[in-house]
């Protein structure tokens, strides 16, 4: 039993509200139950020489912790979100340029890269940056008793004989019902601890069928904003 | 007169490849991978000669050198005497971090750490330290000196002497041995002063939960898997994968690890969880 009795496979309470930060080309933020995690996209925007290409956007991503001084755990987030979209943000259209996100976690109740990317994928589309597919993500652990579990809790992570959080694009998992297909390409995998191929497999359908959730979610979020854009725009 | 002409003619042939590879460095690799070979012969599936050597360091508790191929990294571990936290009174602490200064590769400039670096750094102090229910390498328990008022804090710092890919492997690996090599001086506290002795003479090895074995495999130019990438090899890389498995237990998984949006499907991670354990298995007999 979970200790807030949701079932083994159950996603916490999805919230977001889209551009929030006016000064942004687009903003989201992204809550699993207490997760929460703003994300902040500016782009494309002049690069600084040095980091400038050629051919491609330079995708910058900049993170900052809910509290303590700058440190490596910031890398960490950045580097789950910037692995996660550098190529999905489809760069080549914008050469010499610069998408640059900024991702600030708000309150960490555990599965908090997972909310950074969810966060960062409604921010990209808020922005109107174009994007090769949709990406949602899902963390999950497993128990002692070797059961997984989805979304977990801070509470939950620190009990987890292991824990494990996935990046999956829309084209790869939306309606598709077999989720164990030897097929599906992940596009970022992060599991760590003590834990059998099964139990990674196991993870691996439970975190797909939770990002199935969650873009249903983001599809749901984007439809309300443009349709309350439309008719900003149609009444005015 | 013809030995002049060939010999001339190698020479010009040499000098052509060597500009091709470095104007189309792409291309280059490519003319190799599409022959299921690398430009430095080895297979698919082949790592690099690894070379380890402990305690090297003599004024380091514990020490290793480990060479993959041209990738050469060494690992000191030095243990201090601090307080322990307040939350966790009875637990040292093990510090990690790596560094990739510009000595070792072109690739990195002077100043702050690298994004590189910094990650690396926060990788493998996560697959060290352990999640509170999963235990780290290290029994943080068995570095207690005097619970509340003494720990022994260990800081391992893993620097890149030369870089040529692969960086997480040789780095995971240096600090395994590095671990095994280190003999923790006894040591006492005197209620009295407050001051803690150490014997050097008496120097014990710690006791490791785990026992780590990593395996790197990249994706080059979004269509071959490869495994153990050197440098030139992962300029074309649009995904990695690591792999570390645990020889203490049964060869269980301790990490799996993907990054970039190179496609890697579910079948070919569980061929790299296979190679990796061959890897395990080769890398144990010659340790």
């Amino acid at each position: 039993m979970r200790p807030d009795r949701r079932e083994d496979d159950e996603v916490r309470a999805l919230h977001s509200v889209l551009g929030l930060l006016n000064r942004a080309d687009g903003s989201a933020q992204f809550s699993s139950g207490r997760t929460s995690v703003y994300s902040g996209v500016y782009g494309p925007v002049g690069a600084r020489v040095y980091d400038e290409k050629l051919d491609r956007a330079y995708v910058e991503v900049r993170g900052r912790a809910d509290a303590g001084p700058a440190g490596t755990a910031d890398r960490w987030t950045e580097s789950a979100v910037r692995e996660t979209f550098e190529r999905v943000v489809a760069a080549q259209l914008y050469p010499r340029t610069m998408v640059q996100i900024s991702v600030q976690v708000r309150e960490d109740d555990g599965a908090v890269d997972a909310a950074a990317i969810n966060a960062t994928a409604l921010a990209l589309i808020d922005a109107a940056v174009p994007l090769r597919d949709t990406v949602a993500a899902a963390a999950c652990a497993v128990r002692e008793d070797g059961s997984a579990v989805a979304d977990p809790t801070l509470e939950e992570i620190r009990d987890a004989r292991s824990i494990h959080t996935f990046a999956f694009a829309a084209s790869d998992v939306s309606n598709i019902a077999d989720l164990t297909s030897a097929s599906i390409c992940p596009i970022y995998v992060d599991s760590r601890g003590e834990f059998s191929v099964a139990e990674y497999d196991r993870c691996f359908e439970l975190c797909a069928r939770a990002a199935q959730r969650v873009l249903a979610f983001i599809r749901t979020a984007i439809e309300d904003k443009v349709s309350k854009e439309s008719q900003i725009a149609g009444s005015s | 007169m013809s030995d002049v002409t060939d010999e001339k003619q190698q020479q010009q042939v040499a000098f052509a490849m060597h500009t091709f590879e470095r104007i189309h460095h792409v291309e280059f690799q490519r003319r190799f991978l599409t022959q299921e070979t690398r430009h430095d012969g080895r297979e698919f599936t082949q790592f690099r000669p690894t070379h380890v050597v402990k305690g090297a360091i003599s004024t380091a508790q514990g020490s290793a050198t480990v060479r993959i191929g041209n990738t050469t990294v060494v690992c000191g571990i030095k243990a201090e005497v601090s307080e322990p936290d307040v939350n966790s009174p009875d637990q040292g602490y093990l510090v990690t971090n790596v560094e990739l200064p510009p000595m070792c590769s072109a690739r990195f400039r002077p100043g702050a750490p690298s994004e590189e670096a910094q990650v690396a750094s926060e990788h493998i102090h996560r697959l060290f330290n352990g999640t509170a229910g999963s235990k780290g390498v290290v029994d943080l328990r068995a570095l207690c000196i005097e619970e509340g008022l003494a720990v022994w804090s260990l800081s391992a710092d893993i620097v890149c002497l030369k870089y040529d890919g692969n960086i997480m492997d040789a780095a995971i690996v240096a600090l395994m041995a590095a671990l095994e090599d280190l003999g923790l001086p006894s040591a006492q506290l005197d209620p009295a002063t407050g001051v803690v002795s150490a014997d050097r003479t008496k120097a014990a090895p710690l006791v490791l939960n785990k026992r780590l074995f990593p395996a790197t495999f990249s994706l080059l130019d979004d269509a071959y898997l490869v495994a153990d990438a050197d440098d030139a090899e992962e300029q074309l890389a649009t995904a990695s994968l690591l792999v570390v498995l645990d020889a203490s237990n049964r060869g269980a998984l301790a990490n799996m690890w993907k990054r970039g949006a190179g496609r890697v499907s579910s079948q070919t991670i569980h061929k790299c969880i296979d190679c990796a354990a061959q890897r395990m298995e080769a890398l144990i007999k010659t340790l």
